[in-house]
């Protein structure tokens, strides 16, 4: 960050800085949106990390805004006091307040610029399981922790389906009986979501012959860029008794959700992800009255404060 | 204690044979603990019953635990949360102090702090790490070094710093804004903490890092790199878990040409890597919950004590050459054109690919000149002048 500009530390450190928490995530992210800006390119697809990694990196532009945002505060506040008093005392230049304002500006342009790109209708996630236990379970929670995050999901893929040719076989067939079942339950779960499914092929798929092969047995008619399915969005309605938020949670226990309002952000925590939504003014003056989970959603309910009578004189 | 570290691509079924090495240990009369360190954890989903953030007793002599980040972050950051809260009493909102504590990253580091507690408790005699895939393990492992580096690079003069502005800022009465030791010392404590893991994770000794792939091209691709990365930051690898291997009863009509090539990769295998290479068969079904996952592991291991060192290849060696010292980082699978050396006053910054790493040369050649720089058979040599 900005204190690091003084005393050449800079080359010391820049590249221990290129290693810190957040900047690779930032660099791929930029580089997405970068190709979507360029505007040749009709479809852009992104081959992400592991779970926790891709979430990481989906959640960046948000999680860091806000710890940014602290950071800055502090900052500032420090340098408020100190910079005046500083110069000459100590051998450490500490940054004025321009220096804070610059970082400021660039980090949160470019934060939200990547928040919006993830947020696009355009930009949506598939969620690629195998018929097995641990993966679909996995799947499940990724489901959730990105619905929390607003990433829309348009589909999920089954890979790696044995054909009935190999499903035949003696030492497969347990196999076979299970991912019928795997099937009917990633199904179940993910709905309304399609899940399409690709059938093992006799060799790896390595090449882009088998890999056009794959497409073609995974998508059929389907048009592999088409957002193939509703994906669940945050609503905002006014209710009987006051508004309600609703936000997709599919597959959350009410046991690992914790919600509370703070200021005009409301926060939700699920297991280990936590994310606060900004609330529209209306209902951030409003008392949050109730919350419960309701067919894979959270339906958060709030009422209006009473009407302040006017007094009479 | 024994700290195994399971790393590999993603889905290739780290958890499970993680799983598989920690009941197998216990066998052997080993006291085990498995940790995860995943953010995604998949203990639980491996056994078919809830871990979570408590040590839970899951087969005779194994404790397993999923670490929760976030109470773990609460846990190690109190003070540093404390002056926060402090310092925003007036007009900020109380959440942002818990939003700089979620800062991308700190997961990792809360993880590492995980192993030396374990080790700590005198309790276990193997810590069985279940790590996250490759790509983050690796940053795990470098964490301690970018930290380093920023604790002596920026820390230190802040410390400072902050120490001589004290009288003058307290003069105005403002001086609440200033972090306090405590601030400081939190840091320091974490910071020690991870200088503690890192000795852990280097010590060739007690600490090693099992890869586990998949017979198949793509995996096998990236697992070489990942051998080097490891070597590259002082972990040396001891053995290479081959994970679902089509045995002979499955390898014929459909899976034919499957079995064709998983003896090409296997060969490929066994040619890549200078450790031992062990084989668990895919199984008819799935395999969950602790029998399974035990008779995996005796598949694998046979009469072997899991917690055994079955190789001793330290990744970073000193030897003599006539008059100069050769020192000799093992490198399998890169090339000469991914690699640059750079010496940085004591340290010599080493890049493979993408991965960099500062080594801090010993006392004995720290001043000398780096004469020539060869890879040779997988090894990378840096020979400095008498």
């Amino acid at each position: 960050m900005a204190l690091f500009r003084y005393q050449g530390i800079e080359d010391v450190v820049a590249e221990e800085l290129a290693l810190l928490p957040g900047a690779e995530e930032l660099a791929t992210l930029a580089a997405v949106d970068e190709l979507a800006r360029q505007g040749d390119r009709d479809l852009i697809v992104v081959d992400c990390a592991p779970t926790d990694s891709t979430l990481r990196l989906v959640t960046l532009p948000e999680v860091s805004h806000g710890a940014v945002r602290v950071l800055l505060r502090l900052q500032r506040a420090v340098a408020s006091v100190v910079t005046p008093l500083a110069t000459g005392v100590v051998p450490v230049p500490l940054p004025d307040g321009r220096v804070f304002r610059d970082a400021e500006r660039l980090l949160y342009r470019t934060l939200r610029r990547l928040r919006e790109r993830l947020l696009d209708p355009g930009t949506t996630a598939r969620l690629v399981v195998t018929p097995e236990r641990m993966v679909i379970d996995e799947a499940r929670r990724a489901h959730r922790d990105l619905s929390l995050f607003e990433i829309g999901c348009d589909a999920v893929v089954m890979n790696r389906v044995l054909p009935v040719e190999a499903a035949e076989e003696v030492f497969f067939r347990d196999w076979a009986k299970l991912q019928v079942e795997r099937f009917d339950e990633v199904c179940g779960h993910f709905a309304p979501l399609p899940v399409l499914t690709a059938p093992l092929q006799d060799d790896e798929v390595v090449g882009l012959e088998r890999l056009s092969a794959h497409a073609a047995a995974m998508f059929g008619e389907r048009a592999p860029a088409a957002v193939l399915g509703e994906p669940a969005a945050v609503h905002y309605d006014a209710s009987d008794s006051g508004y309600r938020v609703r936000l997709p949670l599919p597959g959350a226990d009410a046991e690992e959700l914790d919600v509370s309002v703070v200021d005009d952000e409301l926060v939700v925590r699920v297991g280990a992800r936590r994310r606060a939504l900004l609330l529209p003014g209306r209902i951030a003056a409003a008392h949050l009255c109730g919350a419960r989970l309701s067919d894979g959603e959270l339906v958060v309910e709030f009422e209006p404060p009473a009407p302040i009578a006017p007094q009479a004189s | 204690m024994r700290v195994l570290l399971h790393t590999g691509k993603g889905g290739v079924g780290k958890t499970t044979l993680a799983l598989a090495t920690a009941l197998g240990a216990a066998r052997h009369g080993h006291r085990v603990f498995v940790l995860s360190t995943d953010a995604a954890h998949s203990l639980g989903d491996a056994l078919g019953r809830p871990i979570g953030a408590r040590p839970t007793e899951v087969a005779p002599g194994v404790v397993a635990q999923e670490i929760e980040v976030l109470a773990e972050l609460d846990r190690a950051w109190q003070d540093i949360r404390g002056w926060l809260r402090e310092l925003m009493r007036d007009g900020i909102d109380p959440l942002v102090a818990e939003e700089l504590l979620v800062f991308p990253g700190l997961e990792e580091l809360i993880a590492l702090r995980a192993v030396r507690d374990v080790e700590a408790s005198g309790d276990f005699d193997v810590c069985v790490v279940d790590c996250a895939p490759t790509g983050s393990t690796l940053r795990l492992l470098r964490f301690p070094d970018a930290l380093r580096v920023f604790m002596e690079h920026f820390f230190d003069l802040e410390r400072r710093g902050v120490r001589l502005l004290r009288p003058l800022v307290r003069r105005l009465g403002s001086d609440r804004l200033l972090p306090r030791e405590e601030f400081f010392d939190a840091f320091e404590r974490l910071y020690r903490d991870v200088e503690d893991v890192r000795q852990i994770l280097l010590d060739g000794d007690r600490t090693t890092a099992r890869l586990v792939v998949n017979p198949a091209r793509v995996v096998v691709a990236e697992t070489r790199r990942s051998f080097a990365y490891l070597s590259l930051y002082g972990v040396a690898t001891d053995a290479v878990l081959v994970n679902r291997v089509l045995p002979e009863e499955a390898g014929a009509g459909f899976m034919a040409r499957w079995a064709e090539r998983e003896r090409r990769e296997l060969a490929d295998i066994e040619a890549s890597f200078p450790v031992p290479i062990l084989r668990a068969p895919l199984r008819d079904r799935e395999v969950i919950g602790a029998a399974a996952l035990g008779e995996l592991g005796a598949g694998l291991f046979g009469d072997r004590d899991p917690a055994s060192a079955f190789t001793r290849n330290r990744p970073i060696r000193l030897r003599k050459s006539g008059h100069s010292t050769v020192m000799e980082i093992a490198l399998p699978g890169a090339s000469k054109e991914e690699i640059e050396v750079t010496r940085v006053g004591p340290e010599v910054l080493v890049h493979v690919r993408d991965a960099s790493r500062r080594i801090a040369l010993p006392t004995s050649i720290e001043g000398r000149e780096i004469e020539r720089v060869e890879l040779r058979d997988g090894v990378l040599e840096l020979s400095f002048a008498p």
